[in-house]
């Protein structure tokens, strides 16, 4: 078949989520014709998310209709190197987008900003710890980029979502009822924060007793009206509950939709095709620059669209399987441990406490939003002394009330049989009476945790499969032990709790599971750094050896923090659409020497 | 054969006036025994199978029984649409064995799984001879066996809570059963004002995406013969 050649565009966009949307709008504003590629189809948040239908629990938080298509594409999954990958045949662990807007649209909206130390790991804890306290066993690294380079840029992204909180850090200044530990932050939050259940309002107490110094959890789920700097008018969150794994049909979540893509769609230089499934990207005879991609297009005809620049917005995972079928960047190979793109794949670190209250506390647990929540944040990052800890890392501890739907949410006490009269009884004693504790963990990266092609299964195109090969590191397993202790101890410090009990999907005897729900924080694989040798892009997203390639997203990340990504991978999306604008597309050339 | 299991008891309960009492709310629509609206994709061998065995799961008390909610109704209505066909599934060969933290790895698609399923499973014991416990402890050692009839149990254990709890639409939660039994309003939700108030809460009736204060208008349909 013939592959139509389509006329030259300056700036090719693959992916329409928060990172592509958000380069489509910024460069298209700097001069750049845009043509964004987006696989999955328009839709669009007045139209498509409107309640009640909308708020179908089992079409889109169990049956995925908002998510992407794994007859299309999906991914090989292994713990270890002398297992063989089978294929993800059913979606699970992770929920990746597809369609306008991608998994922006169904987040909870939890708004986060790396700790100034989570971006210099390595040298940050060998300058604490001296230089062996990081295991030869971890791949840990520094970003390459400081919080300093980079906060205008997360106070610009809260901006765009409207962001609701309590700054803890302003220029410096401690506040009262904020996060004490946050980097300092050049402007407070433009909303205030959340209103709070009783739930989360015990743990803060609790916590607060303890010592600890609880905050509202930053939130993309906006608390009153509000016009993002881009023009896009969003509403106050009525609380409804369908919030993460729905899109928000009140205005109310920050989505790319209303917050970017409305704002940017009549604009001249933009241009957006849905449907539109890139297959691979091509390089030039010397291979030292991209030309454009081959795509097919709505009728399953192949396109190839050549562009100048080219921003991969695919999601971290996508990005990276993306590089590995065009070639793209060298591979990594486990068994050298040389080559970088798949190197460094890291994930999140979670475990769940569950309170029982007593009669006298009813919860109403549908009554949520996805970032609805109390938080901890004294046992994140290097917030605490891990001298004698024998690991690194941490995660935020809260409590959370967001998704208090019949089908999901079915919380029974240690215990309680499986199914059957008791589990039953047990369901609808207890639903009205629980308090939802989760451990949100950092991942360190290690060389054996990594992503490549798989040998056997392809795609619906005929592509090889992504085969991701991860288990926790032991590092990881002791760190969330640690933490979900912590959790228990302010779980039962909580007022009218009769009952704790804890699951650590990251215990000792237990192996990364593919099935049930985890986070859509799947990082690294194409890493941000300073050296070659051990990232994919230099320290402004600009790939090493294709210069006019730039990468966005979580596959930047060298190790996940202890946060939700969003908030930290579009500070890194806004600073190197700054460094395009400034510097390279004035002059297209490496903007670091190798 | 235990009397809790059967449709057409609680339904000739309900059509000479002995009383619904138990159920602590009424049902509005009694159909009689003589119910013939056909299976979309069940037999009525296996309809009685499913029936038998989603009761172990969810046995009637104040609150109906799974099959008495609706749940075989939204699994075979289920397995006759796109999620019994296999959508969001991918079916590539090979299927070699993994482990299971690699999750699914059968060829079958859920409705395949099912008849299948059934058919292996009804060979391992007659669930219609058993006696409540029996029915149990059959449906536990169906879900420890090596196999498909595993994975078959798991899939219905699941499939049950979703017919439970899910919206009416989808012909199970018959007259908000499983709402009304933890407390969910539905699908009608503005909690601004309520939601940092931190009273003892007073939950409105349940209300499903088709506006139906009494639930879909579709009653279960009468296990014939009675769940097995
Ligand atoms: C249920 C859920 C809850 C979440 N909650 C939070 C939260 O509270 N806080 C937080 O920080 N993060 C959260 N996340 C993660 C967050 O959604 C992602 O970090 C964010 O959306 C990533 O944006 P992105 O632009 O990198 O990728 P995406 O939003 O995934 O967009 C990528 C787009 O690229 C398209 N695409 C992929 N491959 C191709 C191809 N080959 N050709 C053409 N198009 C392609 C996809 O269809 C998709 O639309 C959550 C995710 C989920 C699923
Ligand atoms: S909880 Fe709030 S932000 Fe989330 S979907 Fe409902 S109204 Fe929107």
């Amino acid at each position: 078949m013939m592959v139509k050649t389509l006329p030259r565009t300056d700036v090719l966009i693959i992916g329409a989520g928060w990172t592509g949307l958000t380069a489509a709008y910024e460069l298209a504003h700097a001069g750049q014709r845009c043509v964004v590629l987006e696989r999955g189809r328009k839709r669009h948040t007045a139209t498509s998310f409107s309640a009640p239908e909308e708020h179908d629990e089992l079409k889109y938080a169990h049956r995925y209709a908002h998510m992407m298509d794994v007859k299309k594409e999906t991914l090989t999954i292994r713990n270890n190197r002398d297992q063989q990958a089978l294929p993800m045949r059913r979606l699970g662990s992770f929920l990746p987008g597809s369609g306008l807007g991608g998994a922006g649209i169904h987040w909870n909206g939890q708004l986060w900003r790396p700790l100034p130390s989570d971006l210099q790991m390595r040298s940050h804890y060998e300058e604490r710890y001296g230089k062996d306290f990081i295991g030869p066993e971890l791949s840990v690294q520094d970003w390459g980029v400081t919080y300093e380079e980079l906060e205008p840029h997360l106070d610009f992204f809260e901006r765009i979502c409207g962001a609701a909180g309590q700054a803890g850090n302003l220029g410096g200044e401690a506040r009262p009822g904020g996060n004490v530990f946050e980097g300092p932050r050049s402007a407070d939050y433009p909303n205030p924060p959340m209103r709070q259940p009783v739930s989360n309002t015990l743990f803060g107490e609790a916590a607060a007793r303890m010592g600890l110094n609880p905050f509202p959890m930053p939130s993309a789920n906006v608390t009153r009206a509000y016009e993002n700097p881009y023009g896009a008018q969003l509403h106050p969150c009525t609380y409804c509950g369908f919030c993460e794994r729905f899109g928000c049909g009140y205005y109310a979540k920050a989505d790319p939709i209303i917050c970017v893509y409305d704002r940017i769609k009549d604009h001249e230089n933009f241009e957006i095709r849905f449907d539109a499934q890139v297959l691979r990207i091509e390089k030039s005879a010397d291979g030292k620059t991209a030309t454009g991609a081959i795509y097919l297009d709505e009728n399953g005809e192949e396109m190839f669209q050549p562009a100048n620049t080219i921003c991969m917005c695919a999601y971290a995972l996508w990005n990276v399987h993306l590089m590995l079928v065009s070639g793209l960047g060298k591979p990594y190979d486990p068994k050298t441990r040389t080559g970088v793109v798949g190197r460094n794949y890291s994930y999140q670190t979670v475990a769940g406490v569950d309170a029982f209250f007593d009669r006298t506390v009813e919860t109403d647990p549908y009554m949520g939003a996805g970032a609805l929540g109390v938080v901890i944040d004294d046992f994140n990052g290097d917030n605490f002394d891990h001298s004698e800890l024998g690991f690194v890392g941490g995660g935020y501890i809260a409590c959370k009330q967001y998704h208090g739907r019949p089908i999901g949410y079915q919380p029974v006490p240690e215990g309680t049989p499986k199914w059957g009269a008791e589990w039953k009884r047990a369901v609808r004693e207890n639903y009205n009476h629980h308090a939802d504790l989760v451990v949100h963990g950092s991942s360190v990266s290690t060389p054996e945790n990594y992503l490549d092609l798989d040998p056997t299964w392809t795609d619906a195109y005929g592509r090889p499969l992504l085969r991701m090969t991860f288990d926790f590191p032991e590092n990881d397993r002791k760190m969330s032990d640690f933490m979900m202790q912590r959790a228990m101890e302010v779980a039962r410090e909580m007022d009218n709790v009769t009952s704790v009990s804890g699951t650590n999907l990251a215990a000792v005897d237990k192996h990364y599971d593919i099935v049930p729900y985890q986070t859509t924080h799947n990082v690294g694989g194409a890493v941000i750094g300073t050296n070659p040798q051990t990232s994919v892009v230099n320290r402004y997203g600009q790939m090493w050896d294709h210069h006019n390639v730039f990468v966005f997203g979580a596959c930047l990340f060298p190790q996940n923090l202890g946060y939700n990504p969003t908030g930290p991978l579009m500070g890194l999306a806004y600073w190197t659409l700054d460094h395009m604008k400034r510097d390279y597309l004035p002059n297209p050339a490496p903007l670091m020497d190798a | 054969m235990a009397k809790r299991f059967s449709r057409r008891a609680v339904l000739a309960q309900i059509a000479v006036g002995a009383g619904v009492a138990g159920f602590g709310f009424p049902i509005p629509h009694a159909y009689s025994a003589s119910d013939d609206r056909p299976w979309a994709f069940f037999t009525d061998d296996e309809a009685r199978w499913i029936a038998a065995v989603v009761d172990v799961f969810i046995p009637q008390d104040e609150f109906p029984s799974a099959s008495q909610a609706g749940v075989v109704d939204f699994i075979d209505n289920q397995m006759a649409t796109q999620y019994g066909e296999g959508d969001g599934l991918y079916l590539e060969p090979p299927f070699p064995a993994g482990v299971p933290e690699q999750g699914y790895q059968l060829e079958f698609t859920p409705a395949q799984l099912l008849r299948q399923g059934i058919e292996q499973a009804r060979q391992l014991g007659e669930i219609a001879t058993m006696d409540a416990t029996a029915r149990a402890a059959h449906v536990e050692e169906l879900h420890q066996r090596e196999g498909i009839t595993s994975v078959l149990i798991a899939e219905i254990w699941k499939l049950t809570r979703q017919g439970y709890f899910a919206d009416p639409i989808y012909l199970g939660n018959h007259d908000y059963a499983g709402w009304r039994m933890v407390g969910f309003p539905g699908a009608h939700a503005y909690y601004t004002e309520r939601v940092d108030e931190h009273r003892r809460s007073v939950t409105p009736p349940p209300r499903g995406i088709a506006h139906d204060r009494g639930g879909s208008p579709f009653p279960p349909r009468a296990i014939r013969g009675g769940a097995e």
